[in-house]
């Protein structure tokens, strides 16, 4: 008999998959009562070493409207050599290529192991990765230095049959032709006209007379349009051109006066490359990186005027509904966005600048097609550096760790529906019997796009249960979902992953039990932070919350055990103990409090938020605290200000900053120098041991966080002040003069307030 | 090693700019040796935790008032574990003092060009003689860091004994920790390595047999050094 915690874990590792119920209540009304809706985090590319993919195509259902992928919970009869589709029951025959099975010879998508299988299908020539730079070039000197050595750096780690191409822009964009003899022209276009990818392609010279066009007009295949492209070159043919030219890259030449802003024309460069990719390599996976220093600030797309004295917008601005270019910009990008979703081409955004650059505007062009957001003061940090240097990431294989143009389908057994998605991805507006009217994120469809993802990208998928209230729970009855992946592998394979779950229906009055201790309140925590925050990109802050407090309150009058109107006997199972405090620290975290962050940086934090998987996400709602002293190994501790303590040193990781804290006594030791006394080795160890961990951390994530060594009385302290539950404050006076942590200077509200509310409004029935 | 170190990040352009790893550190990374994502379990389910609850920790070394405290001494107490990983920091550090021969290395790529021209466009060929010439010139001007003239004594062994990916893998090192000194001409060493495992075997033998008055016919080819991943 496994836990639930052990079948949480296995069905994460297994199928990349955390549910938020692992036990299904039967009828809608019921599964409505659970406040937290059967939902799922899914990541379909996740890392599974030790499955090698097959090399046949997965066998189909041969019903129109379901084509489920055969999968091990068929019903299979061998004689026949027929098979009961899952989801629809239609029975098929095996294609004959399975004339020999049996019992004993089973192919592996039958296996109950192979719950999640892939599958590398050959259709269609190999399509080649592709690279677009787009680089500003008002830049500071050393910043652009920094990046052109950087972009160079880059050539060295694409694959060498990769295609590259690279746009400049400043006043002018110009689109550089890479050959390999001879002089590089370049093509400019003005940075502020409009232009249709029509246009561009014109002038570009990529439309061809109609008679080079292949039969009946179609598009031309990709090598067709390879050998045509000049501006888009296997890395292996023009890397030392390449090279070169970067290294020749000078700053904008035109004349910036005082008291104004660079024109920077970020908006028709980023036309220019959408247009180009479209009319050469739609339906192909390519990336286009975009390299900013400031914000556009002129053309289609502009998000501040050049005049120095008008500051970029605020979130005061945006209240006041003082951000002139707000909406027309975001608008432009947004199109700019779904173009590009359209053919499959993904967008990463590097925002290097000390003030905002406009990502608020911007951020859809990588949340729509799954691009990466980098944001960081300058090209010349270490942050952005090895940041840019992990997107290059290679795999246990040596295979890149990124996908393209991945369509994620979902199919569920006739009791479910899916009623959408959250996640780096768009609609692909597939209508079917599996979809729910009822919508929640992205919505109305079955499949979506994601054009870009890599082994940590993280879907958050709702569900709804549809069978009427008093239907009969069919004995050992399982509901199933069926997650039907394909995409372009690094390696330019087309493949397919599939993956296949199941779970057990429950009767909500006679089971409630067995449905709550199947509560996954991490899983659930990020699935309805991922609703909050797609709720705050639309409402006003104070409503999200009011909406997310409504919800933790109704799940605690449901399965908080209680006498009515006595806060005091309020008690809550085990499964949801940590519920209530991940809601208060998602309360008070940067996606649904704007309060001191910047537009951008708002939309930087909820970018990364709805992609990471389970464990970051967990990780920025609740940063991670360590605490390291003489009194043992390190161990986690509450984030808590009782936590602070002057023997101790704290590392606290809130995934975009990792904070090391020495206490007010381990401080002064450091000060005084004990670590560097031969008897005093046991403290250097422990002032070592959390870098060595926090190095650790350093190695892995992306994009790279900032690092911050602080200790007792730092003006730096307040990255870890600010997040840790203010448990003592000036207000509550009893805590002084105790070594009990530290006091926060904060009128915020503390874990004990919130609870004690909790509390009394869920052993009350006002709400 | 030389090629595994961390230097601390751009302090005075990024703010709180976190430490920058090597290539090879990067790399060459094990398993994760221990998995920071633990939270404290709250006391009672669901009750936060109360104030004042949590004992302070009886403590040795505790400061008396109005003075400072040493560390408790060594011994006896528990002390963290602490597994000494390849993750300290550390400078690019002299471990051996062999100066490596420009003429050397320039020689072999220069041979293995030479192979090339057979085979390839003169145009290319001309392009990367151009670009190791930009290496000689930085290498005896005196513009190269000792790491950076290591690095290419060991790839032009690793590409003199066929070892391609290895030497790749060197170049790759090199792009990425010394990118400032090595941009300009390392592109050509790349095609180099391209080009010449891509020749039939007739032609890469006289890169192999080292020849030329400038070099010691019998110097043996010493396969001690790092090879690649």
């Amino acid at each position: 008999m496994t836990t639930y915690q052990e079948f949480i874990q296995q069905n994460e590792d297994r199928d990349g998959v955390r549910f938020s119920w692992n036990l299904w209540p039967f009828s809608r009304q019921d599964a409505t009562r659970l406040v937290v809706p059967v939902s799922c985090l899914f990541t379909p590319l996740k890392e599974r070493p030790n499955l090698p993919p097959v090399q046949y195509e997965p066998v189909m259902c041969s019903r129109a409207n379901c084509k489920a992928v055969l999968n091990p919970l068929c019903q299979v009869d061998f004689r026949a050599k027929i098979w009961a589709c899952n989801f629809c029951f239609q029975r098929n025959p095996f294609p004959p290529s399975y004339g020999g099975i049996s019992e004993v010879n089973q192919p592996a998508e039958l296996m109950p192991q192979f719950s999640t299988i892939e599958y590398i299908v050959q259709r269609g020539p190999p399509a080649p990765l592709i690279f677009l730079y787009v680089v500003d070039t008002c830049l500071e000197e050393e910043d652009l230095q920094a990046l052109k050595e950087s972009l160079q750096m880059s050539l060295s780690l694409l694959p060498p049959n990769a295609l590259v191409g690279l746009i400049t822009f400043g006043r002018m964009v110009q689109v550089h032709e890479l050959s390999c003899e001879g002089i590089s022209k370049s093509y400019v276009f003005r940075g502020t006209k409009d232009l249709s990818s029509k246009q561009i392609q014109e002038m570009l010279g990529l439309t061809k007379p109609a008679a080079a066009v292949g039969q009946q007009g179609r598009p031309l295949a990709p090598q067709d349009a390879a050998a045509s492209c000049r501006f888009l070159q296997p890395v292996h043919r023009v890397d030392m051109n390449l090279t070169d030219l970067l290294g020749e890259l000078q700053r904008d030449p035109w004349p910036v006066p005082q008291g104004k802003r660079p024109l920077r024309s970020t908006g028709v460069a980023l036309s220019v490359a959408v247009g180009l990719l479209e009319g050469t390599f739609p339906n192909t996976g390519a990336r286009v990186m975009l390299f900013i220093g400031g914000p556009p600030t002129q053309g289609p797309g502009m998000v501040v005027g050049d005049e120095l004295k008008t500051p970029i917008r605020s979130w005061h601005d945006i209240q006041k509904d003082n951000a002139r270019h707000l909406k027309k910009a975001t608008k432009y990008y947004e199109a700019l966005a779904n173009r590009s979703a359209v053919n499959g081409h993904s967008i990463d955004i590097y925002a290097c600048a000390l003030d905002q650059t406009g990502l608020l505007e911007m951020k859809c062009l990588s949340n729509l097609t799954g691009g990466h957001i980098v944001m960081g003061d300058s090209f010349n940090t270490s942050l952005f550096k090895q940041t840019f240097q992990r997107v290059f990431n290679k795999d246990y294989n040596g295979d890149f760790r990124m996908a393209f143009g991945g369509v994620m389908e979902v199919k569920t057994s006739r009791e479910l529906k899916v009623c959408g998605t959250i996640g780096p991805c768009v609609s692909l507006n597939s209508k079917g019997s599996c979809v729910s009217e009822n919508e929640m994120g992205i919505g109305g469809t079955s499949q979506w796009k994601v054009c870009s993802l890599d082994p940590s990208t993280t879907l958050g998928i709702y569900f709804e249960v549809v069978n009427q209230h008093n239907a009969p729970v069919p004995q050992g009855g399982r509901g199933a979902i069926q997650f039907v992946t394909q995409y372009q592998h690094s390696n330019t394979q087309r493949r397919i992953r599939v993956t296949t779950v199941a779970r057990n229906w429950a009767d909500a009055q006679s089971q409630i039990q067995h449905i709550e201790s199947s509560f996954d309140q991490e899983a659930a925590a990020v699935l309805m932070a991922r609703l909050g925050v797609f709720r705050a990109e639309s409402e006003e802050g104070p409503d999200v919350l009011r909406w997310l407090d409504r919800q933790l309150i109704r799940l605690c009058q449901k399965f908080g055990q209680f006498n009515k109107d006595d806060p005091t006997s309020f008690k809550l199972s085990e499964s949801l103990s940590l519920y209530p405090q991940f809601m208060f620290h998602l309360r008070r975290s940067p996606f649904l409090q704007v309060f001191n962050n910047s537009p951008d940086e708002s939309s930087y934090y909820r970018h990364h938020f709805v992609r990471q998987d389970l464990t970051q996400s967990l990780i920025m709602v609740q940063p991670i605290l360590y605490a390291y002293s003489f009194h043992g190994p390190p161990e986690p501790v509450l984030l808590d200000s009782s936590s602070i303590l002057p023997d101790r040193i704290l590392l606290m990781d809130t995934f975009f900053q990792l904070v090391i804290y020495h206490g007010e006594t381990i401080a002064q030791w450091r000060k005084a120098g004990y670590q560097d006394m031969p008897e005093y080795e046991n403290f250097k160890q422990l002032l070592q041991a959390p870098l060595d961990d926090a190095q650790e951390i350093l190695q892995t994530r992306f994009p790279m966080p900032r690092y911050i060594d602080t200790e007792h009385g730092g003006s730096q302290a307040r990255f870890l002040l600010s997040k840790v539950n203010p448990s003592q404050t000036h207000n509550n006076l009893y805590a002084w003069g105790q070594e009990t942590g530290a006091p926060i200077l904060t009128d915020d509200v503390s874990l004990q307030v919130f609870m004690d509310h909790l509390k009394k409004l869920a052993v009350s029935n006002s709400v | 090693m030389e090629d595994m170190y961390i230097k601390p990040g751009n302090q005075e352009r990024g703010w709180n700019d976190p430490p920058q790893f090597s290539y090879g550190l990067q790399t060459a990374r094990g398993p994760q040796r221990s998995l920071l994502n633990k939270r404290a379990a709250p006391p009672g389910s669901g009750a936060p935790p109360p104030c004042g609850v949590t004992p302070p920790p009886l403590n040795p070394a505790g400061p008396p008032p109005g003075g400072l405290a040493t560390p408790p001494p060594p011994g006896g107490l528990a002390t963290p574990p602490h597994p000494i990983g390849p993750m300290r920091i550390q400078g690019e550090v002299d471990s051996w003092s062999s100066e490596p021969d420009v003429d050397v290395v320039v020689g072999v790529l220069n041979r293995a060009l030479a192979a090339c021209r057979h085979a390839i466009k003169d145009q290319v060929c001309n392009d990367v003689a151009k670009r190791l010439c930009l290496l000689k010139d930085s290498w005896t001007s005196g513009r190269l860091s000792l790491p950076v003239r290591r690095r290419m004594d060991t790839l032009s062994k690793e590409l003199q004994l066929g070892h391609w990916d290895s030497a790749d893998e060197i170049h790759r090192s090199l792009m990425v920790d010394h990118v400032t000194e090595v941009s300009q001409w390392m592109v050509g060493v790349k095609r180099l390595i391209a080009e010449t495992r891509n020749l039939s075997p007739a032609l890469l033998e006289s890169l192999q047999k080292p020849a030329g008055p400038a070099e010691d016919p019998a110097r043996p080819v010493d396969p001690v050094s790092q090879s690649g991943p």
